[in-house]
C-alpha cells in the first residue's frame, strides 16, 4: 500500500486502500492524555460502547470519543454532561464509518460540571436580580397581530413554528428575524434580531426557536447579555428552544417556556377549529338552557291554567248553584214536613172531636132538649106545660110540645161504700 | 292592551299562583272571586305573552344562524 502516494487520476487508489492507509497512520499515533469538558454522551442501551463529545474548554471545536461500557458504567461519581474531565485515549479511526475518535481508556474527572456550574451560578445571581420573577411574566395575547420569530432560516424550527402556527390559524402572520442560532455569533445575532422585533409595533408575540442540540450548543441562550436582554424588551417572547436535560436560561427568563417549535406554535396562537367549536357548543348550551327554561315555565303555567279554578270559572258559580239548590231543597223539606204534622195534628184533633161528639148517644136513644131559647133542659122547673121544645135524635130534630109535667120519685144514689 | 306588560314574568307568575291559591282555598265572596278570576286571566296571558316571546327570540337567533 506504499503506492498510494503513486495514485493518479488513470489509476486512482480504491476507498478501502485510502481508509486502510489513514487509519494506519493514526494507530501509530499512540496514547495522549487530553482535557476537555463533556458536551454529551449517549448510553444506549444493548450497546457496549458509550459515545461522547468532548468539547475544548475554550475553542468552540469538539472530538468524539468512544469508551467502554463498562469504563463509563464503573466512574464514581458517574459522568455529567458538562463535566470537565481528563481522558487517556487513543486516536482511531473507524474505516466503516471513516470517522475519528478517541477511544478512552482511563477518564479522570477534573472537578464536578464546570459548565454547568457556571451556568447554575449564573442563574442564582440572575435569579437573585429578579430576571425570572413570576411577577415579571406577560401574557401571551389571545390572537397576535403577527408573531416575530427568531430561528435560523430555513431551519426545521423555523418550519415548524410557522406551519403549525397556520394549521391552527390561517391567517397568522409571522415576521422571520433571522439569526445563527448557534455558533460564535449566536448570541450577537438573537440580541439584533430580538431589538428588530421590539421596534416593530405590529409585532405582539417573540418567539426564539431552535431545534434540540447538545449543551455546548445551546451555550448561546444561557449567554447573560441574551437573556438580560430578553427581560428588557416589552413584548412577550416564547422560548422554544428544543432539549432535554438541562434547561438554557431564556426558559427561565422567556414570558412562556414551550418544549418544542411545535409547542411554540400551539401557545401563540388559539386552535382556529378548537375555537370555533367552542364557541357553537357554549352557544348550543345556552340555547339548549334557556330553552328548558321556557319549557319548564310553560308547562307550570299550562298546570295553573288548567286547574279548576282558571280553566272552568263555571265551578265557581257552579259551587254557589249546588249550594242555592241545596237549600232550596231544605227550606221544601222542611216546609212539607211541618205541613205533614199540621195535617197529622188536625186529624187527630177531628177524631178527639168525633170520640167527644154527643152523636153516639143519641144513636143508642138519647135525646136532647132545647128550650125554645136553645137552653138545653135538664129539669122539669126549666119547662111549662104547653111550652114549644125542640128534640135532638141522632139523624135530626123535631118540634113538641109539653102536655104535662110529672116530677118524678126521688131514687137514692147508690153508696159507693155500699159496693 | 289589557295585559299588564309592566309586570316582570316572575311576577306575574308569583301573583298567578297566588291568585289560584286564593280561589282555591275558597271563603271570598262571589263578586270577589270574580274579580280573583279575572286577574288570574290577565297574568296568564302576561305570563304566555313573555313565554312566546322569549320562544319567538331564540327561534330567531337559530334562524340567523342558519342562513
Amino acid at each position: 500500500m506504499s503506492s498510494l502516494r503513486d495514485a493518479t487520476a488513470e489509476s486512482p487508489a480504491p476507498v478501502r486502500a485510502v481508509a486502510n492507509a489513514i487509519s494506519q497512520y493514526i494507530d501509530r499515533l499512540g496514547t495522549v492524555w487530553v482535557e476537555g469538558q463533556i458536551a454529551q454522551f449517549s448510553r444506549r442501551p444493548g450497546l457496549n460502547t458509550v459515545f461522547i463529545t468532548l468539547r475544548d474548554t475554550v475553542a468552540d471545536l469538539s472530538i468524539s470519543v468512544t469508551c467502554a461500557r463498562t469504563l463509563f458504567d464503573g466512574l464514581n461519581p458517574p459522568l455529567v454532561e458538562g463535566a470537565s474531565v481528563v481522558i487517556h485515549a487513543k486516536p482511531s479511526f473507524y474505516a466503516g464509518r471513516g470517522s475519528l475518535a478517541l477511544h478512552a481508556r482511563e477518564i479522570r474527572m477534573v472537578g464536578l460540571g464546570e459548565l454547568l456550574a457556571r451556568i447554575e451560578r449564573r442563574r442564582q445571581l440572575l435569579a437573585a436580580e429578579g430576571l425570572f420573577a413570576p411577577e415579571l411574566k406577560r401574557r401571551l395575547p389571545f390572537l397576535p397581530r403577527q408573531i416575530g420569530l427568531i430561528t435560523a432560516p430555513g431551519s426545521d424550527a423555523e418550519r415548524d413554528v410557522i406551519e403549525n402556527a397556520r394549521r391552527r390559524w390561517p391567517a397568522v402572520r409571522v415576521r422571520v428575524a433571522a439569526a445563527r442560532m448557534q455558533g460564535a455569533n449566536c448570541a450577537r445575532e438573537v440580541m439584533e434580531a430580538l431589538d428588530v422585533l421590539e421596534r416593530d409595533a405590529e409585532t405582539d408575540v417573540i418567539v426564539i426557536a431552535r431545534g434540540g442540540g447538545s449543551i455546548e450548543d445551546l451555550l448561546p441562550f444561557s449567554d447573560e447579555a441574551v437573556i438580560r436582554a430578553v427581560a428588557k424588551v416589552r413584548t412577550p417572547v416564547v422560548s422554544a428552544i428544543g432539549h432535554e436535560a438541562d434547561q438554557p436560561l431564556l426558559d427561565l427568563v422567556a414570558d412562556v417556556r414551550a418544549s418544542t417549535p411545535t409547542d411554540a406554535a400551539r401557545r401563540i396562537v388559539p386552535d382556529f377549529a378548537e375555537e370555533q367549536a367552542r364557541v357553537s357548543q357554549a352557544r348550543e348550551r345556552v340555547r339548549a338552557a334557556l330553552r328548558r327554561t321556557v319549557e319548564r315555565e310553560q308547562a307550570a303555567l299550562t298546570a295553573l291554567r288548567s286547574r279548576p279554578a282558571m280553566a272552568d270559572p263555571r265551578t265557581l258559580i257552579d259551587a254557589r248553584l249546588d249550594e242555592v239548590a241545596s237549600l232550596r231543597e231544605r227550606a221544601r223539606r222542611s216546609l212539607r214536613h211541618r205541613l205533614d204534622r199540621a195535617h197529622d195534628e188536625i186529624h187527630h184533633q177531628a177524631a178527639r172531636a168525633a170520640a167527644l161528639s154527643p152523636l153516639a148517644t143519641l144513636r143508642r136513644g138519647y135525646a136532647v132538649l132545647q128550650s125554645e131559647g136553645g137552653h138545653v133542659v135538664t129539669s122539669l122547673g126549666e119547662l111549662a106545660a104547653g111550652a114549644a121544645i125542640s128534640v135532638r135524635v141522632a139523624d135530626g130534630r123535631l118540634s113538641a110540645t109539653v102536655d104535662s109535667l110529672h116530677p118524678a120519685t126521688p131514687v137514692a144514689e147508690p153508696d159507693e161504700s155500699d159496693a | 292592551m289589557s295585559d299588564t306588560p309592566e309586570l316582570s314574568y316572575e311576577q306575574a307568575r308569583e301573583e298567578l299562583i297566588a291568585v289560584v291559591q286564593q280561589l282555591e282555598a275558597g271563603g271570598t265572596t262571589l263578586e270577589e272571586s270574580l274579580a280573583l278570576w279575572e286577574r288570574g286571566e290577565t297574568l296568564a296571558r302576561t305570563c304566555q305573552t313573555w313565554l312566546d316571546g322569549a320562544r319567538e327570540r331564540l327561534d330567531a337567533a337559530v334562524a340567523a344562524d342558519d342562513e
